[in-house]
């Protein structure tokens, strides 16, 4: 009875679906094992996608081939583009799920893919033999054998939910946890953590009084995620904003002994960017209020996520702290706030691939890596989708640099930092080649490679080529075009606020001028006007941003040096003369693949480093 | 970075003295050690690390001894250099310490570079790099001034103040970088002229610290001063009252000093090589003429010029041509002979010398040297004030100037309207330039600090 495929993939969240997506579409059998088939692509936390550094990431997966952008656009009921007065590096795309819909579009799409086999099962134990891992067996005994297996647990490890001094064993409100899975890690010798994340109580629509907040409309027309989405046409709705006060404050202070924070009940440390109320008033004193957004979960029932309201404090005090915020005087709580704890499996015990150091042909994604975000599972999740197949293939497998994609500067962390006790979350702060890593040009960036592994479709290859081609038309038009300072011109000028020419001056002379951006210039340009917006954003931000943008390629060139010398596989730091013991015991745990994953490893020095660069030299001589 | 050879050099200093040692340090050391070492009483085997053997240097080819030695082998890695070392302590006349050094450079070492041992011992962990600096600097310190410099700087002083600027730095890039992560929430930033003032006040400190590298630089390689005047003013006696000893030959007959006499003083901690010149004047004599051009050249390459003048005499047109030669130079005027009776006119010094400051001195009589000394000092120090911390180092003057450049950038990027991201850009390389200084960080350290400094969390 036992079933063979070519990948199995555990846990049917934002990581799992990209991985079994991946794998399905380039062609391998897969199986995907979930707790609860009703409950694929749940978003258990914010009924949101994207953000500033998140919304990168989704473009990413897009431009590979996944899944999530599109899911998005389809559902989404409100988009909005983050940091709009900023420049386009930084511009994020984040949207407000019709929660349900999500869930039932992810599951319909799953279900309908090739070479993809949905199965409900609990898995309990990972079958390994020789250091390879061969399969895995569930609950009730049953086997599956696979080439290859990932695993992409979310916060369902032990998973424990608190709200107030009360426990209980869960992988999320509503869901089992899996009890057994690891332990079964843990016997293999992985070094497992435990961490905690929180969630806000959900509130009946029907009794908030949102005459009293402030409405948050999304973008007219809203913008899609998806390089390959024309437009959003489902309807639009608002969010809404309110605000703590110092009486919520109180209530929150004057319990805070109940809470299991702050009772010593939870150990764990969670993330500090998206701390519990309670955190922000006990580390924040002073602040005399924060903000809550009130967002709605979908187009089809009354639930409102409180988002600012993460807490788990006692459902008496929730209800209190609640209904002394304004609007809400009379809101009912649908589902109470909790904190879960979970167990996780410290990253740096795998490889860029995802593969994992101690057990070959295992893969782990998503929350089971110390992330934190539906955005960071899911390109975790497609990565080690498309390194299992790869892999499969004998191929080397894909890993990204940090000047190629954000997914590479979040593997890299993974993988040489570790989590350091705390969900990792992506900034955009954390890409040093911020310039280059745009959601504009992820496309640009990755569609060609997802093409060539096989999981970007031909479609997307010719619509990329195709942009990069018109682009480069633009940009060279744009130089070309000159403005004579006419009155009709400088009229122009003057109603953007921008100084009068006093020469023929080029478009792209102009454009390189802040206040102008690539729309301004369509009056003076036919063919600009007849431009597709992202082709004219495409030229604008090489435009605008070209010195900034060489002197970043010219980062990206002197460290090449340094990511080039591979540190080999076999290496022992133990003979490599006058390293620390502290640099050792780092070396050794981490194996860095270059030179400059070394560097960035922390605690080590330029003094380690250059040590390490000798012992190279000598070994090539050797 | 580095070959993996065995180098050998005299490590004392050259000249006669009761001991000399010969150092080698490299994978060959042991091997050498005991090819060329008899241990006394015939004892044979490994030479124990760490410990003084006695016996005598011998040529094995030959089997001719060299000298009678003290010979310490110090096995990896407790070495200076972090490698085998051995050091030969023989006898301190220069011909045995350079045979014994031909003999070990025979047997398969090479002449190390000026340096190398050290630069070894960073290369192999022993020493990080602005340690390495600080003792070539030691090394190198001409005065107790320029030693606790070095010696301040060895020990992180540099360092820390380099860090409080940088701590400054990330102060002003957390807000940058929050506003371009949290644009959502509710954290209060500093607005555009805000962040260009704190930039600009933060600039001006690496600017100060940039602008002491010429104090240190004088501390560490010392100032370089001309003494220029007619022939006859007293330019050789005021050298030797200066030195405090004559050194230099006195003659009353003008043009006695020909060749460039260069002596080194202490004014206050603060090395100065006083050089004498030929006197700058008019002549045929063709001796004479090389001489004053060359005296000309070396005004121009000094840090300061002292001009002595002859107060018992009237000015000259020579005189008149000294003043014009070196009005664009850091000067002093020094009126000599006070011990005479005084026949300059005072009128026509102070017009000619304009702001240059002035001083009487009797180079005979030993009068008024402590004030010029003083005045010296002062005039080659061209700062308000002792800077709290110097620079004296041309790498981290470079590093700094990069930091400079990269803040000055960022306040034009303010002031021209750019996004955010782009003033990031160059505040990360201002954050660069200091670094480069003390050591390398990521940029976890911004994100760290966001944590620390806002209420994050939609």
């Amino acid at each position: 009875m036992d079933k063979r495929y070519d990948v199995i993939v555990v846990g049917a969240g934002h990581a799992g679906i990209e991985a079994a997506m991946a794998s399905a579409r380039m062609g391998c059998q897969t199986l995907m094992l979930t707790l609860n088939l009703d409950h694929i692509g749940q978003m258990s936390c914010n009924p949101a996608i994207g953000g500033i550094g998140k919304g990168h990431l989704v473009k990413e997966i897009d431009a590979l081939g996944g899944e999530m952008a599109r899911a998005i656009d389809e559902t989404g009921i409100q988009f909005r583009i983050l940091n709009t007065k900023k420049g386009p590096a930084v511009r994020a795309s984040r949207a407000q799920a019709d929660k349900a819909l999500y869930r039932q579009r992810m599951k319909r799409v799953l279900e309908n893919c090739e070479n993809l086999t949905l199965r409900q099962a609990s898995v309990e134990r990972l079958l390994v033999e020789n250091g390879r891992v061969e399969g895995v067996e569930t609950q009730i005994g049953e086997r599956f054998y696979g080439q290859r297996t990932i695993l992409t647990t979310g916060t369902f490890l032990k998973g424990l939910i608190h709200v107030g001094d009360k426990n209980y064993s869960a992988g999320r409100a509503g869901d089992f946890a899996a009890q057994g899975l690891s332990d079964s890690l843990r016997e293999l010798g992985f070094k497992i953590g435990r961490l905690k994340t929180g969630t806000c109580p959900r509130l009946d629509g029907r009794t908030i009084d949102f005459s009293k907040t402030q409405p948050q409309k999304g973008d007219d027309p809203p913008q899609p995620f998806s390089f390959s989405t024309e437009r959003i046409i489902q309807k639009q709705v608002p969010c809404y904003i309110t605000y703590t006060n110092s009486r919520t404050h109180e209530v929150i202070r004057s319990s805070l002994h109940r809470s299991p924070m702050y009772s010593g009940t939870i150990k764990s440390r969670g993330p500090r960017y998206c701390p519990s109320i309670e955190d922000k008033i006990v580390r924040f004193a002073d602040k005399g209020r924060h903000q809550i957004f009130l967002e709605p979960e979908g187009a089809d029932t009354v639930e409102i996520y409180p988002n600012g309201l993460s807490t788990s404090l006692p459902l008496d005090v929730q209800i209190e702290m609640v209904r002394s915020i304004e609007g809400l005087e009379r809101a009912e709580i649908m589902r109470p706030g909790y904190a879960i704890e979970y167990d996780y499996a410290e990253p740096t015990q795998l490889y860029p691939s995802l593969e994992t150091k101690l057990v070959k042909r295992l893969y782990h994604a998503g929350q089971i890596n110390g992330t934190t975000g539906y955005e960071e599972a899911a390109a975790q999740g497609i990565m080690a989708g498309i390194n299992a197949v790869l892999s499969i293939r004998g191929e080397e497998p894909l890993i990204f640099s940090r000047d190629q994609a954000y997914i590479g500067v979040l593997i890299d962390d993974l993988v040489t930092k570790g989590t350091d006790g705390e969900p990792y979350r992506m900034f955009t702060s954390r890409a040093e080649y911020r310039l280059l890593l745009r959601e504009d040009n992820a496309d640009l960036r990755l569609t060609e490679i997802g093409h060539r592994v096989g999981l970007a479709t031909l479609e997307a290859y010719v619509r990329t080529q195709n942009k990069k081609t018109r682009v480069g038309e633009l940009v060279e038009l744009l130089e070309r075009s000159v403005v004579s300072p006419t009155e009709a011109a400088n009229a122009r000028l003057e109603a953007l606020d921008s100084a009068p020419l006093r020469g023929a001056t080029s478009l792209a002379q102009l454009l390189r001028r802040p206040e102008v951006s690539a729309p301004d210039l369509a009056g003076f340009s036919s063919t600009l006007e007849a431009t597709p917006a992202a082709i004219a954003l495409q030229a604008e931000v090489e435009i605008k941003y070209h010195g900034y943008i060489q002197r970043q390629l010219e980062g990206v060139q002197r460290s090449k040096n340094l990511e080039a010398l591979r540190l080999p596989e076999d290496i022992d730091y133990a003979v490599v003369s006058g390293l620390s013991r502290e640099a050792r015991e780092k070396l050794s745990r981490i194996r860095p693949r270059s030179l400059g994953q070394a560097s960035r490893i922390a605690g080590l020095t330029p003094v380690a480093i250059s040590l390490l660069s000798i012992y190279l030299k000598k070994r090539k001589l050797a | 970075m580095y070959k993996e050879d065995t180098i050998a050099a005299i490590a004392t200093p050259p000249g006669e003295g009761g001991v000399a040692i010969v150092r080698a340090s490299g994978p060959d050391s042991e091997r050498i050690a005991k090819e060329i070492f008899r241990r006394s009483g015939g004892r044979n085997g490994a030479l124990r690390s760490h410990t003084l053997h006695y016996g005598t240097v011998q040529n094995p080819e030959s089997d001719e001894t060299l000298d009678q030695a003290l010979v310490v082998l110090m096995r990896k890695p407790r070495s200076y250099t972090g490698e085998d070392v051995f050091e030969v302590h023989c006898h301190g006349g220069p011909l045995v310490a350079r045979a014994i050094l031909e003999l070990i450079l025979v047997r398969g070492a090479r002449h190390a570079e000026p340096g190398e041992f050290t630069k070894r011992a960073f290369l192999n962990g022993r020493l990080d790099l602005a340690q390495a600096e600080g003792v070539l600097d030691l090394i190198r310190a001409r005065t107790r001034k320029g030693m606790s410099l070095a010696l301040d700087q060895a020990q992180g002083g540099l360092s820390k103040w380099v860090g409080e600027l940088r701590e400054e730095l990330l102060d002003i890039l957390v807000q940058v970088e929050a506003s371009i992560d949290f644009p959502e929430e509710e954290i209060e930033l500093l607005q555009r002229n805000q962040l260009a003032g704190k930039i600009g006040a933060l600039k001006e400190k690496v600017s100060e610290l940039i602008a002491s590298y010429e104090w240190g630089r004088l501390f560490r390689d010392g100032a370089r001063v001309c003494i220029a005047g007619r022939p006859n003013v007293g330019k050789s006696s005021l050298l030797n009252a200066l030195l405090g000893e004559e050194r230099v030959i006195v003659t009353p007959v003008p043009g006695t000093t020909r060749d460039v006499v260069e002596e080194t003083i202490n004014l206050g901690g603060l090395p100065v090589a006083l050089s004498d010149m030929a006197g700058i004047r008019e002549t045929e004599d063709p001796v004479e003429k090389i001489g004053v051009e060359f005296s000309l050249k070396r005004v121009e390459a000094a840090d300061a010029t002292l001009v002595v003048l002859d107060g018992s005499a009237p000015h000259t047109a020579e005189d008149r041509s000294v003043l014009e030669a070196v009005r664009q130079k850091r000067t002093l005027v020094a009126i000599n002979k006070s011990d005479l009776p005084q026949a300059i006119d005072s009128g026509w010094v102070a017009a000619t010398a304009g702001d240059k400051p002035l001083v009487s001195v009797s180079a005979k009589q030993g009068l008024g040297l402590d004030k010029l000394k003083q005045q010296l000092r002062n005039l080659l120090l061209n700062l308000p004030s002792e800077p709290p911390i110097m620079v004296t180092n041309l790498r981290h003057k470079v590093a700094l100037e990069k930091g400079e450049r990269a803040l000055t950038a960022a306040m034009e990027a303010i002031r021209d309207g750019l996004a955010p991201e782009l003033i990031g850009v160059e505040l990360q390389e201002a954050k660069d330039g200091l670094e480069e200084i003390i050591g390398a960080v990521t940029n976890d350290n911004i994100i760290e600090r966001i944590f620390e400094s806002f209420c994050i969390g939609k």
